[in-house]
């Protein structure tokens, strides 16, 4: 396990920059190891960047380009998130997604890509004919030629799944650093000196998994290897009982316009449409569009018409680490003892758990000793999908504990044990949408109309008592 | 799992399902039992601490509060049953729901069941409106419960999206917490309150109602910054910390949807005949998940007649 370190010291084995799913994956990996380890984020809570906000697909990296990293880490991460979320309770669904063909060309595609996905190890998609795809999908658009199938597309939760990373990694004694963003970093023969706004931190290694800066923290070095283009995406979500209308993932063919807008179930049990995909110039940009939200209403409205008729409950937008390559960028740079880990794009939610064992290599090839391996402490995630008992549903619990049959957030059903559970968890939230990310309450269909003022109270009390 | 039986059970212990209630009472049935998924009985009324209650079924005009406590009394001398704290969740039969509760899962069974769940506004996303996602952005349903039951912090300046009675509601809310409404925008060419109260609530609070105005983005990183507007003179930026979404009512349906119950495709509430009966024989709607929205005592005095119809 990791080595302890008292509060007041300040130089660590590793410290990693970026505590979004992929900087907390290497920080739950190193912890294993005989390591003092920091993991840094500027924002105040985990996974509080792009990682928040995609579409939560484990792929199976069908269609990533053959022989490159990516479809070697994503296929490596598809099954170790798979297993790893059995492990800790992160909430997934084996629905298994259609590409679906609207034209002659996308059609005649298929088959294309069925062969890339063979390439890629993929050996389980099939050809659906017309007939087949609407029995599958009656609530599909009219116009759909056919599809192919890919059954090992499944959907996660994204939000548990950051966090059980990082809860991890903090069980296992890593300094877990929020708030606090590195404004220069200074090298000497053997440390790495971050100058944040919370003082200075050590480091004798270094992991820069800033995502969308993970260009600027190279800069510091001198690096020019990349520069990442934010590309928005933004994504609406469909009230709860639209979740009847679909029940595989809908992607589209990809073509040279891009991946395109998706239909595809959520664990929570909602339906989400999306992502639009614009490159723009400021990494902050996190609004949603006017064009974008009409662009996608159209899309959707294609795909399946009575998905609009539905409420929309939530807005999201996130935005992709693009670079001029297509591949990862994940370099070590052996002499500085330093490992770049950038570029993850559309894949790194599913590839985390491999990005993290390569980065481990990486770190290993520069010369740093491991030390003792050691087994990293159980933990458990509150399961938030729909496809599992949820607690308001739970007998015994609710007998043990009455404060989870009392619903306090009555669109997305979350009670207060889960409220009071959650506020003093090892990473508790800081704000309304930490708390949502944690136990969807406040993020269902009235928006707060009933319980905005009563959770806010709660957060604001922090101990649970209102 | 406990199971029990009634015989007239009522989701929603609001004016509308009060009123019925006590109704049911009063014309002999013998057990007669409203749900509440909130802590306290009342419903909407009593997060809404300004007066504008009662006039036409208590014939005294009263706060919020006092309205809902009214009816609680009156409810609880009639001996109805109130179980708050109570979510139906779904079917569990034709004539039975499923409830989850503090004290666990049950299942009861009734000869009648009344839907009286209500109606809610819409919010920001649910209209589609695009931008930044801060801090600052209300319904009036959760400001009202913000500022009379929280006493939270709010702000200094507000836009209010909507122009209807609610709207005005929103108004006083603000002005108690301190806020300042800048501006009450919407794309009508007049509002749609009555002019008496627009004029009484623009006199004193002083604000600026713009009519052909439509919301087109909401700005600011953390904190609401202010809104970008379409106007017939073109756009303009409104600067607030605070934007509240009144009205565009949508009705409280999920029951009634996952009972496959008939539902209206314009209002989107379930389908009655002129006895409020539903789709469904034995199962009726009533309040402001009919058709939202009526004012409190309207709704109410619909609760106390289905009774008299009916049985
Ligand atoms: C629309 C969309 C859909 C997607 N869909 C999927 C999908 O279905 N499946 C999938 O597997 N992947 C998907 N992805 C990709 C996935 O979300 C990303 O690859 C992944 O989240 C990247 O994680 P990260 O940790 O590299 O970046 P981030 O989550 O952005 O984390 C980087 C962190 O570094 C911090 N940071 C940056 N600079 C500093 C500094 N100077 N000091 C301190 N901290 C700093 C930031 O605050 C941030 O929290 C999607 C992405 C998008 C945008
Ligand atoms: C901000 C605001 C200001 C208003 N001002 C006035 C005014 O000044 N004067 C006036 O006359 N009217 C006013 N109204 C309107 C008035 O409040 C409503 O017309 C009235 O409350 C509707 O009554 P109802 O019984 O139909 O529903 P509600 O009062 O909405 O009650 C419905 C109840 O059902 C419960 N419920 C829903 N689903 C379930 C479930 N599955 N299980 C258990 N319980 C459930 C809800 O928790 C709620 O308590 C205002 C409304 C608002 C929002």
């Amino acid at each position: 396990m990791a080595k302890r370190v008292a509060p007041h010291v300040r130089t660590f084995d590793v410290a990693i920059i970026g505590a979004g799913v992929v900087g907390a994956a290497i920080a739950r990996e190193l912890a294993r190891f005989d390591l003092s380890i920091l993991l840094i984020d500027a924002k105040s809570d985990v996974g509080a960047g792009t990682s928040k906000a995609n579409t939560a697909i484990l792929h199976t990296g069908f269609d990533t380009v053959p022989g490159s990293l990516e479809s070697r880490l994503v296929s490596r991460g598809y099954f170790l998130l798979r297993e790893y979320a059995r492990e800790v309770g992160i909430s997934y669904e084996t629905c298994g997604a259609l590409l679906v063909a609207w034209s002659a060309e996308e059609f005649a595609n298929l088959s294309k890509i069925q062969e890339k996905a063979i390439a890629n190890g993929y050996l389980e998609s099939y050809l659906v004919d017309v007939a087949d795809l609407y029995e599958k999908e009656p609530h599909l658009g009219p116009g759909a030629l056919g599809a192919l199938a890919v059954p090992g597309e499944w959907i996660i939760d994204p939000w548990s799944t950051t966090l059980a990373y990082a809860t991890q990694a903090k069980a296992a004694g890593a300094i877990l650093q929020l708030s606090t963003r590195v404004e220069r970093i200074a090298q000497s023969s053997h440390l790495h000196t971050l100058h944040t706004s919370q003082g200075e931190f050590e480091a004798r290694y270094l992991v820069n998994a800033a995502g969308l800066y993970s260009d600027v923290i190279d800069r510091e070095f001198g690096f020019e290897d990349f520069v990442v283009t934010p590309r928005r995406g933004e994504l609406m979500v469909f009230d709860k009982l639209s979740r009847s209308l679909v029940s595989h993932i809908l992607l589209p063919v990809p073509s040279s316009m891009g991946k395109g807008v998706l239909v595809s179930p959520t664990v929570f049990g909602n339906v989400m449409l999306g992502p639009t995909a614009e490159n723009l110039s400021d990494k902050s940009a996190t609004e949603s569009s006017i064009t974008g939200l009409a662009f996608l209403q159209e899309k959707g409205r294609k795909i399946m018409p009575a998905l609009l008729d539905e409420e929309i409950t939530a807005i999201y937008v996130g935005l992709r680490a693009a670079t001029e390559h297509s591949d990862f960028q994940i370099s070590l740079h052996a002499p500085q003892r330093y490992v770049t880990v950038g570029g993850i794009r559309s894949t790194g939610l599913t590839a985390s758990m491999a990005i993290a064992e390569h980065v481990r290599d990486l770190l290993t090839q520069a010369g740093l000793d491991l030390g003792v391996h050691d087994s990293l402490p159980a933990i458990h995630i509150p399961r938030l999908g729909e496809a599992t008992l949820r607690p308001y549903q739970n007998e015994p619990l609710i007998a043990a504990n009455p404060s989870y049959g009392e619903i306090i957030c009555h669109c997305e059903r979350v009670t207060r044990g889960e409220v009071v559970a959650t506020l003093a968890s090892p990473i508790p939230p800081q704000d309304q949408a930490g708390l949502g990310r944690r136990t969807r309450a406040t993020l269902g269909r009235c928006q707060g109309f009933y319980c905005h003022a009563e959770v806010r109270a709660l957060l604001e009390s922090k101990s649970g008592v209102s | 799992m406990k199971k029990s039986e009634v015989d007239v059970l009522i989701v929603g212990a609001g004016p509308a399902g009060l009123a019925a209630a006590i109704a049911a009472k009063q014309s002999g049935f013998a057990r007669v039992r409203v749900l509440d998924r909130e802590r306290e009985a009342g419903g909407v009324p009593r997060h809404s601490s300004h007066t504008g209650y009662g006039l036409r079924d208590l014939h005294r005009v009263m706060s919020g509060p006092k309205y809902a406590a009214r009816y609680i009394s009156k409810a609880l001398e009639a001996g109805v049953e109130i179980s708050t704290s109570t979510t139906a969740l779904d079917w569990a039969g034709d004539l039975a729901l499923a409830l989850t509760s503090p004290l666990g899962l049950e299942e009861v069974s009734a000869s009648q069941i009344l839907l009286a769940t209500g109606a809610r506004e819409r919010g920001r996303n649910a209209r589609a409106i695009a931008g930044t996602r801060p801090v600052g952005i209300y319904t009036t349903g959760a400001l009202q419960q913000s500022v009379y039951q929280r006493h939270q912090e709010i702000g200094k300046r507000a836009v209010i999206i909507g122009a209807e009675h609610v709207s005005f509601s929103a108004v006083m809310t603000l002005a108690h917490a301190g806020v300042q409404t800048v501006a009450m925008l919407t794309p009508e060419a007049r509002h749609q309150s009555y002019f008496p109260l627009h004029w009484g609530t623009a006199l004193r609070y002083r604000y600026a109602l713009r009519t052909r105005t439509e919301l087109l983005e909401i700005l600011g990183r953390d904190r609401v910054s202010g809104v970008r507007v379409a106007t017939p003179r073109g756009e303009e930026v409104i600067e607030c910390d605070t934007v509240v979404f009144s009205a565009d009512w949508i009705p409280d349906n999920e029951l009634a949807r996952r009972g496959s119950l008939q539902i209206s495709e314009s209002t989107k509430s379930p389908i009655v005949n002129h006895l409020h009966e539903t789709s469904r024989s034995g199962v009726f709607a009533l309040g402001n998940l009919l058709m939202p929205i009526k004012s409190a005592d309207q709704c109410a005095l619909e609760g106390s007649s289905l009774l008299s119809k009916n049985w």
